[in-house]
């Protein structure tokens, strides 16, 4: 997980320019909405390898247009003082923001631009994948830039290492660790993404991409089951299969990027070292996964020396923030001025309420569960690293697979309140667990012989050691569930299964229905715009605080 | 007895003029400093810690440009990073990802040689420093003291007119220092290695004296030269035990204090 920056009130700029972004991607969008006339998806069975291959295309097309620009970005931000001041509150905003609801706002824009075509609604779906993959590899590159050894980047300097030669001998490297790290969590995202991103809806009209996602979506909402669970197993084994044969690979591989601690075993994550084990994983690193990489490091610092040749760029990027943050207050003014005020308008605080209550109790509810799990997995040492492989695999199911079940529920009658805050929960749940666990593994050993020394066991342990060991990673686990919470409420507070609409009133509800049903463009920008300032405000009230106060007086000393 | 003027003092190969150094508008941490070394001299910089060493080195190195005043190579004024110099590290600064052969190979990659040249040349370093057999070996397998001999090679191999090196012996343990000392000591002194200006900055002041022509002293806050010593007339080599080296160590530390 990214960790937390210290709060700055430059802050402010970033939020302006983003409402911003959202009306002027209201305009455009609206301007010109036809719909892209989609049958329904062809349900055979055997045309399922063809629309995983499709859901595949739009994954890796996202991630290669996010990578190169986190690459670029977190660059820029490292090098440039001025960039940097632009670009980090702006990234800050941004991936607090939850990007379902941004998800008509997108599709409207690349609709109009391509005049209702295909292409039109495929841009859509790749540009919202991809803003899912792309805060946190961003700041991965950038947190890995400035932290890289004084001497090192001197040495690169003297040696005269520029351009090309300089992104592959120096910052390509450098930055593979954090970027295949930030890989698994943004494919993660890309996939909870994708299926929400292959139907789209916006107002009457309605398009479908075919894929995987959408095939998924559709078995759920005409509910046949046997479809469902066909779909559920392409999806969970794709997943687990990349796990084994692409990242665990991979990590191994990046083993040698990573900087030496001294006395300290390599830092490989621990998925890829159960996977080091195995006779298959290892030969695949060696044959096919290394030669790639070092393929892949030169033809991308080919690339980017030419990029980094004309230096304007940068400033010229820097600068597009601030211009369209002009455009964007003129636009706000437009919508809200020009037109008398819709009456739902009204009804927004006590929304975002509810929803505020829900997330809450779902960051609470993860807390809860995760402590004495992360607890009884360390503590059964023949299992852990498995369990932690294991827990990771499973964090990278799309929670959106977990959507049939909660269909189930619903139709046994667990009222749509309990499902929400299960389906948000679904999310939540892992980024803390993951975080915990983690933490939990890495208490040092002595330490839990001291305690054992002084007669603390059990609850008293759990009190005196446990805890206050896991608890910057559990504020970090809670923060990542905070913001992945809102994304879900646009998600599960209004339900389309089997032919039926389940909902439950909150902030997500309400901005699905002005998007699906009404079109009601006020209330979209009034209640995305509620949203984001609530996230930011708890962000910056709450969390940074704690997360700082925590931080201080529970590091565990190097 | 007069010479004739031809074979007078070498010709200056770096000069400082003026040269100071600030942080942020107020705060000088360096200067100003006027310093000129001559061709094939071995000078030493020596102070205590926070006086601006390194900053003087960086500046030299053309990886920092001085606040005010100029530095000059061959007479010409540095505008960029100073590729007549090369310079070795406290903390060796090699890259992790790279092979010891691609480490030492890294400057002559940057300047265009083609890859078997690179190979060639970089090939002959490892083996000036003693490192042959090690050259498909990544850092992390190396000793601290074979770090540092690749940090070595990859700086004499750019062929540079002027080594700089930022205190390189201080984090290696004392048999390992001596013996990487006189290794310096005998590349200086051998017909093979192009490289005969070398520019150290170190705060042992009998490694100052066991190595250099000339040990420029300087003084903190900001960091100023305080001192020139001419250790010309000191023959070598300078056993520690020698009395005219331990009475040159001993004025010296007069000197500091
Ligand atoms: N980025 C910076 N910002 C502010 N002050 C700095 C910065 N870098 C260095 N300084 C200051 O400049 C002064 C000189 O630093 P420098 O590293 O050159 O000293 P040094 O003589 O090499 O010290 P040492 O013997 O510890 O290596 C120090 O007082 C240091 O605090
Ligand atoms: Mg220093």
């Amino acid at each position: 997980m990214a960790s937390r920056r210290p709060a700055s009130y430059s802050v402010d700029l970033g939020l302006i320019f983003l409402i911003g972004a959202v009306v002027v991607g209201l305009h455009l969008g609206r301007s010109s909405l036809r719909p892209y006339d989609a049958p329904e998806l062809d349900p055979r069975p055997a045309l399922l390898p063809l629309y995983l291959l499709y859901s595949l295309a739009r994954l890796a097309v996202a991630y290669l247009l996010a990578v190169g620009l986190a690459l670029v970005t977190g660059q820029l931000a490292a090098r440039s003082p001025f960039a940097r001041r632009l670009i980090l509150p702006t990234l800050d905003v941004l991936q607090s923001v939850p990007i379902l609801g941004f998800f008509p706002l997108a599709v409207g824009f690349f609709i109009g631009i391509f005049h209702g075509s295909a292409l039109g609604v495929e841009m859509a779906a790749v540009f919202l994948i991809f803003t899912s993959m792309f805060w946190n590899l961003a700041f991965g590159v950038y947190e890995s830039l400035i932290t890289l050894p004084e001497e090192l980047a001197l040495a690169a300097g003297q040696f005269g290492l520029r351009g090309s030669l300089r992104w592959t001998r120096l910052i390509l490297p450098a930055v593979v660790p954090s970027l295949l790290y930030n890989s698994l969590v943004s494919w993660a995202n890309g996939w909870y993404f994708l299926i929400a991103s292959e139907i789209i809806a916006v107002g009457p009209a309605r398009y479908t991409l075919p894929g995987l996602g959408s095939y998924l979506a559709q078995a759920v909402t005409v509910g046949r089951n046997h479809e469902t669970v066909l779909a559920l197993g392409v999806l969970i084994a794709t997943t687990v299969g990349m796990h084994l044969l692409l990242w665990g690979p991979l990590q191994i591989w990046a083993e040698r990027f990573h900087f030496e601690e001294s006395g300290d075993r390599p830092r490989t994550p621990r998925m890829a070292r159960v996977l080091g084990r195995s006779r298959l994983v290892r030969w695949l690193t060696r044959t096919v996964v290394a030669p790639a990489g070092q393929e892949a490091i030169a033809a991308a610092g080919k690339l980017l020396g030419m990029w980094g040749a004309s230096g304007w760029w940068g400033g010229a990027f820097a600068l597009l923030l601030p211009a369209s943050l002009l455009v964007a207050v003129f636009k706000l003014y437009g919508l809200f001025v020009s037109r008398p005020a819709s009456p739902e308008l009204a009804g927004i605080p006590v929304d975002l309420l509810l929803s505020l209550v829900r997330v809450a109790l779902g960051v609470v509810v993860s807390a809860a569960v995760s402590i004495p799990l992360a607890w009884a997995l360390a503590r059964s040492t023949r299992v852990r690293g498995a369990a932690m492989a294991v827990i990771q695999i499973l964090a990278s199911i799309p929670a959106t697979a977990f959507f049939p079940l909660i269909v189930i529920l619903l139709r046994w009658g667990i009222g749509m309140n309990a499902a929400a805050v299960l389906l948000a929960l679904t999310t939540m749940f892992w980024y803390v667990l993951f975080n915990v666990a983690g933490a939990a593994y890495a208490i040092p050993k002595q330490m839990d012989e001291a305690a054992l020394g002084l007669g603390l066991r059990g609850r008293r342990y759990l009190r005196r050691v446990f805890v206050p060991a896991v608890l910057p990673s559990l504020i970090t686990g809670c923060v990542t569930a905070w913001g992945a919470g809102w994304n879900a409420m646009i998600l599960c507070e209004y339900l389309e299964a089997g032919r039926r609409v389940y909902q439950v009133r909150g902030i997500g509800a309400t901005l699905d229905r002005a998007t699906y049903v009404t079109g009601d463009m006020q209330v979209v920008a009034a209640s995305l715009a509620s949203m984001v300032l609530l996230i930011i405000l708890v962000n910056r009230s709450v969390w940074d605080p704690v997360y700082r106060r925590v931080a201080e007086r529970y590091k565990m000393e190097a | 007895m007069a010479s004739p003027a031809s074979v007078a003092a070498p010709a200056a190969l770096l000069r400082l003029e003026g040269v100071e150094q600030f942080y942020g508008q107020k705060i000088r941490i360096l200067g100003p400093i006027d310093l000129e070394m001559r061709e094939a001299e071995f000078l030493s910089l020596v102070g205590p810690s926070g006086c601006g060493k390194s900053t003087l080195l960086r500046i030299v190195a053309g990886v920092l440009t001085p606040t005010v005043g100029t530095v000059r190579m061959g007479g010409r004024p540095l505008k960029d990073v100073n590729t007549r110099a090369a310079m070795v590290f406290q903390s060796f600064a090699l890259f992790p990802w790279l092979k010891v052969v691609d480490n030492v190979a890294v400057g002559l990659e940057s300047r265009g040689l083609p890859p078997r040249e690179r190979l060639k040349k970089a090939q002959k370093y490892i083996d000036l420093v003693g490192l042959s057999g090690y050259e498909r070996a990544y850092p992390r397998e190396l000793s601290r003291g074979m770090k540092q001999l690749v940090g070595l090679a990859r700086a004499l191999a750019v062929e540079p007119e002027l080594l700089c090196m930022d205190e390189p012996f201080s984090a290696l343990d004392v048999l390992t220092a001596r013996t990487m000392r006189e290794l310096v000591l005998d590349l200086w002194a051998s017909p093979v290695v192009m490289t005969k200006s070398i520019l150290l900055v170190t705060h042992s002041i009998e490694e100052a004296v066991a190595m250099s022509d000339r040990v420029v002293v300087l003084k903190a806050n900001p960091g100023r030269i305080a001192d020139e010593v001419d250790l010309r007339g000191l023959p070598r080599p300078r056993r520690p035990d020698l009395p005219q080296v331990r009475e040159t160590v001993d004025r010296m530390y007069a000197l500091l204090a």
